[in-house]
């Protein structure tokens, strides 16, 4: 059997964009036929619910039933990829929980696939969130996201500081998502769908829908470049799947 | 299949004879089909919409809006040759956006055929715009015309590789004639009885060589 691998996508900062990258870690397994389940947690209305809602279960990780109903199975025979869309402020909380657990151990030891992708505001903040996260990251796969999705720009950021936090992690990697146009962001919200089905032109049931060329392109366009980034980490070989020749999104 | 034809009259330079050309192929093409669909997006320039306010639209592609409202009307096999004037401003805006949406590919698959038409000059500009065309549009829909009026001598050797559309310079006083805003080169061909004069053979050969270039675009694609 497969080994379960779990990603964690966090931030302990709201508004950076954690649901957006979460969504396109969906599409990117889905595109490469690799089954995967989500786990939000903005417990009781959740967002990646709402864009992925076949694969995708609300959970509150503050609680030990929900822990449970996530941690425990892993070892099933489902899918071996689980996503966490961690909701802001968790992410060390929830880390801590891992290690309370016994989580973090079993990362270090090999038994089970751990990464985290946290994304990045442009606050110093951020760069204190990485100390603070660092602590947790023996044994996983740690992925530091710049999301300029929403226009971030990341001034604030001395290179120097931002490099000396940077350094603290060893063998941390850098992932840019880059900008979308805010109208083809704003019809994929309003249309509720992945990214790909909006690319594909289709609605959630897959009926055929009438979305803009213009818009479907830049999310195309954007959607390629981000899965370039995931291609350069070799996402998916850390979850243990070699790609598929032709992947959907990109028929 | 059949398929609609996209024109675009391009050059990122000002006053090469777009709008003139423009004027041409559309006015070819509302004869020969009865239908044509213009657009402007040339405002800032002497304006294709003085000249055929009844076919021709005004675009923008300045924002997204304006992007949505031309490239989704654009993308229609509704069986109307479309005319693009695309003002010297616009030019690499609308081929930064149809390269990122993917507008070539996706004309292709929706049985929509646009052929770019850039109009050469002698400058730096051009020359360095044109290689960045042959990277996006496939060379044999990418023609290069060669506007006697603006190149005035050999046309340069980077641009004379393709396929070539030439349109010969007119003198001063023809040139004036034909710039007036309610002429029309249909009214002409049809109103001059004398079949001999300089004007009516230009239009004429001008005619043919768009007759020749759809011609040669329907042969490719069968």
């Amino acid at each position: 059997m497969a080994k379960p691998v779990v990603i964690v996508v966090g931030a302990d900062k709201g508004g950076v964009g954690k649901t957006t990258v979460s969504r396109t870690l969906l599409d990117y397994f889905s595109a490469n036929n690799v089954p995967t389940r989500a786990f939000d947690t903005e417990f009781p209305r959740g967002t990646l619910k709402r864009f992925h809602p076949d694969v995708t279960e609300i959970v509150d990780m503050t609680t030990t039933s929900d822990q449970m109903k996530i941690f425990d199975t892993l070892n099933s025979a489902g899918p071996s990829v689980t996503v966490i869309d961690v909701r802001a402020g968790l992410l060390s909380p929830s880390l801590a929980s891992l290690r309370d657990i016994g989580f973090l151990d079993a990362a270090k030891s090999g038994q089970i696939t751990f990464a985290v992708f946290h994304i990045l505001g442009p606050s110093i903040a951020s760069l204190d969130e990485i100390a603070e996260t660092a602590n947790f990251m023996q044994g996983a796969k740690y992925f530091l996201v710049k999301n300029f999705i929403n226009n971030t720009s990341f001034f604030e950021w001395d290179q120097a500081t931002y490099n000396s936090y940077f350094h603290r992690i060893k063998d941390a990697t850098e992932l840019t998502i880059p900008k979308l146009n805010e109208m083809a962001y704003e019809q994929v919200e309003v249309a509720s769908v992945p990214f790909l089905k909006f690319v594909a032109n289709k609605t959630m049931n897959d009926d055929a829908a009438n979305y803009s060329f213009v818009l479907r392109g830049y999310v195309r366009h954007w959607l390629a470049n981000v899965w370039s980034e995931f291609d350069r980490i070799k996402l998916t070989d850390l979850v243990g799947s070699s790609k598929a020749s032709a992947r959907g999104g990109e028929k | 299949m059949h398929r609609t034809p996209i024109y675009i009259i391009c050059s990122p330079r000002p006053l090469v004879g777009k709008t003139l050309i423009a004027r041409l192929l559309s006015e070819f093409l509302l004869l020969k089909n009865g239908a044509v669909r213009a657009f402007d997006i040339n405002l800032k320039e002497p304006s294709l919409l003085d000249y055929l306010p009844k076919i021709t639209e005004t675009a923008e592609i300045d924002d997204t809006f304006g992007k949505m409202a031309l490239m989704d009307c654009l993308i229609v096999n509704d069986g109307i040759a479309k005319v693009i004037d695309l003002g010297f401003h616009a030019f690499d805006e609308f081929f930064k956006m149809s390269g990122e949406i993917g507008f070539m590919k996706e004309a292709a698959r929706r049985g929509v055929s646009p052929v770019i038409l850039f109009v050469a000059d002698t400058d730096r500009v051009s020359a360095r715009a044109y290689p960045m065309l042959q990277q996006q549009i496939p060379a044999t829909v990418l023609v290069t015309v060669d506007n006697e009026f603006v190149v005035r001598g050999e046309l340069p050797q980077a641009f004379a590789r393709g396929r070539v559309l030439r349109i010969a310079a007119l003198p001063g006083f023809l040139k004036t004639y034909i710039d007036r805003l309610t002429f029309l080169f249909t009214d002409y061909l049809r109103g001059e009885r004398d079949s001999s004069t300089e004007l009516h053979q230009w239009i004429r050969e001008n005619y043919f060589s768009f007759r020749e270039l759809e011609l040669n675009l329907i042969l490719q694609k069968s």
